[in-house]
């Protein structure tokens, strides 16, 4: 964990220059109405950065490596099997449509988190997508990501 | 007061078939999400926020408000039975809980949890009713300086009361403020930080933010979990929920102390339920006359906390209504709904849209007795949905993350920043961060500039207008010393520390 400090309070202090900086050059600081739009993110950015530099102090200055923030073993596969799955389905969701898109995710997932029985995993992958279905038509009113078919 | 004459709107609102069924609804999913973990308050209100589009606001926040109520009692049915809290307002009720359970007595852990809701609740209504028309009233004295103090002291004091570690609990707010300066500066027209993308100019919206921080982030933080699940056994009909006679005798001055704490505590901007029932706890074990039952089955170890969290529930209500100014990340995504619908809170709400804030009150009435009853005579029927594999909730999850944040404006971009902030509310959750600063702080992050600029164009630029009026100051004041406390406290830890080494060493 102490790595992740050292790393956020570096990350947190170059972006937090870099809004107060971005602020000043690019926009007014104080307009003829006031405080222009450049104002609170400027002070926000400097507020920031210096928060990011006690943070990043108190983990360089620290001994002790902290405990591990990231899962090993099956608890990292399992974790990256339902993140890679989730941004494949958002990446592709105007490719394969809402409704394929949310079948077949819940067919891969629900099927390797604990091997699911097929007829239970295929109900609640054919179910789920079908009531998502029913509140983005019904419900919702709202048009779905659809695929090329349509649907 | 006119107390009858809106009361009776206030029924005529909520009695109609549709928001009665929304305030079931709400109850039913509320427990629920209270009992599933990998799910809390926050998500849920986020998760059905989209869902109550297509209905009048009214009709919107009686189911969310229902939502909330619920889910304070979901929690205890796992804390009870399988010593895992459902969510952070029943970690307490596991101490003494879950020890019942063991001695076969997990009935009357419930049934008293259930009825010291009941009252808590209805208590809390009373007192929101009877609280916030004045409170209301008496903002209307309030000006852009006051207003800013205010937002000022809510967010300080969140951030104060998350998490054990105050430099990355005001991180996380700053990123929320500096993330709400994202997009169209209404006074001068810029659009700041869009790089030209035109879904950055519209902003940051705080719903796929927060759906992404609760909703996807807690999945994540679930995923990792290998072990099985466990799940409880037992019969729970209602004659096995009745507590004794003696139960009732330790417990009823408890749920009195409970209510009174919790709603005082609720009320607080920044203090919410969770601290509410930690407080209660204390406070039963030191009034008790025997302290050593504690943490082995002390019913009033389940009753005060049981109603503290309920009546702190409606308590945070009062703040965000009156004042604008949400308690906990769940009512500051709620003020987020409000605005969404196009209400402003304070005293504009309670005269323009009377119907919408006293069909909240009496559909919380309502909303209490039916939670009385789902949770004492429905009670086998939460415990079988609990049966259901975290495989498949999971990822049924996840799909309605995508669904809901899709829904604000048909935008696959929403979606993707729901996936951004999923990832990062993981990583918030697991390096001690807290989301629930950065969505208050995304929340009143615009009204708070507004407020600010505001209050310096009446001064001229000067700061002393935070400090020279009279509540403005005290406003000020208290946020300062909400910022100060930690870091004092911090610094002397540090130097004892340092003696301490030095003592060792030399």
């Amino acid at each position: 964990m102490r790595r992740a400090d050292v790393v956020a309070g570096a990350s947190l202090l170059a972006l937090a220059v870099a809004f107060s900086a971005g602020a000043l050059t690019h926009y007014s600081y104080w307009g003829p109405n006031g405080p222009g739009p450049a104002f609170l993110p400027f002070w926000l950015g400097l507020t920031m950065a210096l928060l990011a530099a006690l943070l990043l102090a108190g983990a360089l200055r620290s001994r002790e490596p902290g405990d591990p923030w990231l899962p090993r073993g099956e608890g990292l596969k399992r974790l990256a099997v339902v993140l890679g799955a989730t941004v494949a389905l958002v990446a592709l969701l105007n490719v394969v449509g809402m409704v394929l898109g949310t079948a077949l995710f819940l067919i891969v997932l629900v099927r390797f988190l604990d091997r699911t029985p097929w007829p239970l995993t295929l109900a609640v992958a054919i179910g789920t997508s079908g009531i998502n279905f029913l509140v983005f038509t019904r419900w919702l009113k709202v048009p779905m990501p659809v695929n090329a078919l349509g649907f | 007061m006119d107390f009858a004459n809106n009361l009776a709107l206030g029924f005529s609102v909520a009695l109609t078939p549709f928001n009665l069924l929304m305030a079931v609804a709400g109850v039913v999913i509320g427990i629920l999400i209270g009992a599933l973990p990998g799910v809390g308050p926050p998500s849920g209100v986020a998760l059905l926020l989209p869902l109550t589009f297509g209905m009048s606001p009214t009709s919107g926040i009686i189911m969310l408000a229902a939502l909330y109520a619920g889910t304070m009692y979901g929690g205890t049915i796992t804390s009870v039975l399988i010593n895992t809290p459902g969510e952070s307002a029943s970690v307490v009720t596991c101490l003494d809980g879950h020890q019942m359970a063991l001695q076969g007595r997990a009935g009357p852990a419930l049934g008293i949890a259930a009825i010291g809701s009941f009252i808590a609740g209805t208590a809390g209504v009373v007192l929101l009713m009877l609280v916030s028309p004045a409170l209301a009233r008496w903002s209307l004295s309030f000006g852009p300086p006051e207003t800013f103090a205010l937002m000022l002291l809510g967010l300080t004091t969140v951030t104060l009361l998350t998490g054990d570690n105050p430099v990355k609990g005001y991180i996380s707010m700053v990123f929320g403020l500096m993330l709400a300066m994202v997009g169209f500066d209404i006074i001068s027209g810029d659009a700041r930080y869009a790089w030209g993308i035109p879904e950055m100019m519209d902003g940051i919206d705080f719903l796929p933010v927060a759906i992404g921080l609760f909703g996807l982030g807690e999945v994540l933080a679930g995923a990792e979990e290998t072990k099985g699940q466990p799940f409880p056994k037992g019969r729970f009909g209602l004659r096995q929920l009745m507590p004794t006679a003696t139960d009732w005798m330790r417990s009823r001055w408890a749920i009195v102390r409970g209510t009174l704490l919790g709603f005082g505590v609720g009320t607080l901007p920044g203090a919410g339920p969770t601290i509410a029932t930690f407080m209660s706890y204390a406070l039963e074990k030191k009034v008790s006359k025997h302290p050593q039952e504690f943490g082995h089955g002390a019913i009033e170890g389940v009753a005060g906390p049981e109603s503290a969290n309920n009546a702190a529930a409606t308590g945070a209500m009062v703040p965000m209504l009156t004042l604008g100014i949400p308690g906990s990340a769940t009512t500051a995504i709620m003020l987020g709904g409000l605005m969404m619908w196009g209400l402003r809170p304070g005293p504009l709400l309670f005269e323009k849209n009377p119907e919408f804030v006293w069909g909240l009150i009496a559909s919380q009435y309502i909303a209490n007795v039916m939670l009385l009853v789902l949770s004492t005579a429905f009670i086998p029927l939460f415990v079988r949905a609990l049966r259901v594999p975290y495989a498949v909730l999971m990822p049924i999850i996840i799909i309605f993350c995508i669904t809901g944040a899709y829904s604000l404006k048909n935008s696959v971009w929403d979606v993707g920043q729901m996936l951004v902030f999923g990832v990062l509310g993981y990583a918030m959750k697991k390096l001690g961060y807290s989301p629930a600063a950065l969505v208050l702080a995304l929340v009143l992050g615009p009204l708070a500039e507004r407020a600010l600029r505001q209050s310096l164009i009446i001064s001229d630029a000067g700061l002393g207008i935070f400090f020279m009026r009279p509540i403005a100051a005290v406003l000020t004041v208290a946020a300062l010393l909400a910022v100060l406390v930690p870091v004092v406290g911090a610094l002397r830890a540090a130097l004892r520390r340092r003696d301490s080494a030095n003592r060792a060493a030399g």
